[in-house]
């Protein structure tokens, strides 16, 4: 029996109110747990299993009814209320109706501060230790960069007292978020996909941690939980999205969701807003007033690989034709 | 038709005329104070540059100037009596501590020699520092078209909703406006250095970018 066939047949006898809501969710939980004392034979064990079983069962994002998502989303917002001692929203809003996103980079202004990088950690619940970043910002030699950018030749290591150096250049980098997008392409148990507005997000719990998508990403953007996820209980984020910035299980891949928590609530990127030299842009691409398409009808713009026509919905530009 | 409109339940005479004065007064009431405020906003000595007007949209917040540091003190205190040598040079006893790297410019290009405590724009019109950006864009007329757009400058807030502004000065330095470099936040870790954990078997080395 699954988490959400428990949910149908929990359902009738709810009449809705919060208290009978309360009620059923103390139910599910006794039951989950029930199940696992009944498989492993140790309640202890179980105890702290018993939400883990349920989001292991269930249906994939895509298929659950909007009855069984309210179900997922409270018990998760429950579980990770609990786990990190402070309330915990957790939302799925949908795409907006005539809303493709696009994302915009001034190649001209980054410094390569990796300002942004950690914003990103903290906004999206990134792992601590073991560390993951999603954007990793690549420093090339300008004088190499004049012959077209080879992103093997990028080196995210640099670390001198200041930035920008003197000959240097500096290009983050994260998910594209392709419109013909190989990693979602290859995923054998449809836990990746792409989104009405553009935004190639992962199911965590579809998750099966084969990693195909990795190996199709022609970008390095996609990251792989190796070890348990680490994040101390006073720097989560406790605004989240079910599809965003859910703590991940170890063994699940993970990566940038232009901040799906935020930008679907009508709000910029925390990377947007963390940029202390304005570099990243943002914004609707139906949009013909949008900042997005201002830059791309002005500026000199490019997409990273274009030869392999995955179609990135985010372009680097040239927001200045004077360079450093 | 007609006689429904104009049928015995009709609002009387009186309570037209009524209404008539409240909202005469109203009108008056919100010209006067408009206007009022507009007169006090404005130094005399001041144009209203057309730039003003033009801040992007409907929604657009525009952030308040950053304020002066501690040290400003208004530059009639010591500026007022002397007459001004307008011969552009390199200052030697006083302001030292400002290096220009503008162009060619120089104190008084931007600066009023008659009103000391003013900017001044390409023809003489007087701009208070707040509004230093009007006189920028004389200049940097490409840039003003970015920003208005949102692609020169930093945004934040809402892509879609309210969007917060930065003037100029929020960002650049007038005498210096160039961006100084900055101390860059900690590299990610090296695989060799994260191997050997339980995290161990090397991220970036399968990152196949």
């Amino acid at each position: 029996m699954t988490a959400s066939d428990r949910d149908r047949e929990a359902k009738p006898s709810t009449g809705g109110s919060e208290s009978a809501d309360a009620s059923r969710r103390g139910f599910l939980k006794g039951a989950a747990t029930i199940g696992v004392g009944a498989l492993s034979g140790v309640p202890t064990a179980a105890k702290a299993l018993e939400f883990d079983i349920e989001d292991f069962f269930r249906k994939n994002f895509r298929e659950l009814s909007d009855e069984e998502l309210e179900a997922v989303l409270r018990r998760v917002e429950e579980k990770y209320s609990n786990r990190y001692g402070k309330q915990v929203t957790v939302s799925a809003n949908g795409p907006m109706e005539g809303v493709v996103f696009g994302y915009g980079l001034d190649v001209s202004r980054c410094v390569g501060c990796r300002q942004c990088v950690y914003a990103c950690v903290d906004e999206n619940n990134q792992s601590r230790d073991p560390e993951i970043h999603w954007i990793r910002v690549l420093e090339f030699e300008r004088e190499a960069v004049l012959r077209g950018i080879n992103l093997e030749d990028g080196n995210p290591y640099y670390e001198p007292d200041q930035v920008p150096q003197e000959g240097k250049f500096y290009l983050p980098v994260a998910c594209q978020h392709c419109e013909d997008s190989p990693c979602s392409q290859v995923c054998p148990t449809g836990a990746t996909w792409q989104e009405p507005d553009g935004i190639v997000v992962i199911d965590y719990d579809w998750c099966i941690g084969c990693r195909y998508c990795m190996a199709a990403c022609p970008y390095g953007a996609r990251h792989f939980n190796w070890g348990e996820p680490n994040v101390p209980a006073e720097e989560i984020n406790p605004n989240m999205h079910i599809i965003g910035n859910t703590p991940r299980p170890r063994g699940v891949v993970e990566k940038c969701t232009f901040c799906i928590q935020r930008t679907r609530e009508g709000r910029y990127p925390a990377c947007v807003e963390a940029c202390p030299v304005g570099a990243r842009k943002f914004g609707n691409l139906l949009d013909p007033e949008s900042e997005i398409r201002y830059l791309m009808e002005n500026k000199r713009t490019f997409v990273l690989k274009s030869e392999l026509e995955t179609k990135p919905k985010f372009f680097y530009f040239y927001g200045s034709s004077v360079t450093r | 038709m007609s006689s429904d409109q104009t049928g015995p339940e009709g609002p009387s005479p009186p309570s037209y005329q009524l209404a008539t004065w409240v909202l005469l007064g109203t009108a008056v009431v919100l010209v006067v104070s408009l206007f009022g405020v507009r007169l006090e906003q404005r130094p005399e000595t001041t144009r209203d540059y057309p730039v003003r007007a033009q801040v992007p949209d409907a929604l657009a917040v525009l952030m308040p100037a950053p304020p002066m540091s501690d040290e400003y003190m208004p530059c009639s205190d010591c500026h007022a009596e002397e007459p001004a040598n307008r011969t552009p040079r390199e200052l030697e006893d006083d302001h030292d501590d400002k290096k220009l790297a503008h162009g060619d410019l120089w104190c008084l290009h931007c600066h009023s020699a008659d009103q000391r405590d003013y900017l001044h724009l390409a023809d003489d019109t007087l701009v208070p520092f707040e509004n230093s950006w009007q006189l920028c864009t004389q200049c940097h007329a490409k840039k003003l078209r970015d920003w208005r757009a949102g692609v020169h400058g930093k945004r934040t807030g809402h892509w879609r909703g309210e969007k917060e502004y930065r003037t100029c000065v929020a960002c650049h330095d007038p005498h210096s406006p160039a961006f100084k470099p900055i101390a860059p936040k900690p590299r990610p870790r090296r695989p060799e250095e994260i191997a050997g954990g339980s995290s161990a078997i090397g991220e970036h080395a399968h990152d196949g970018l």
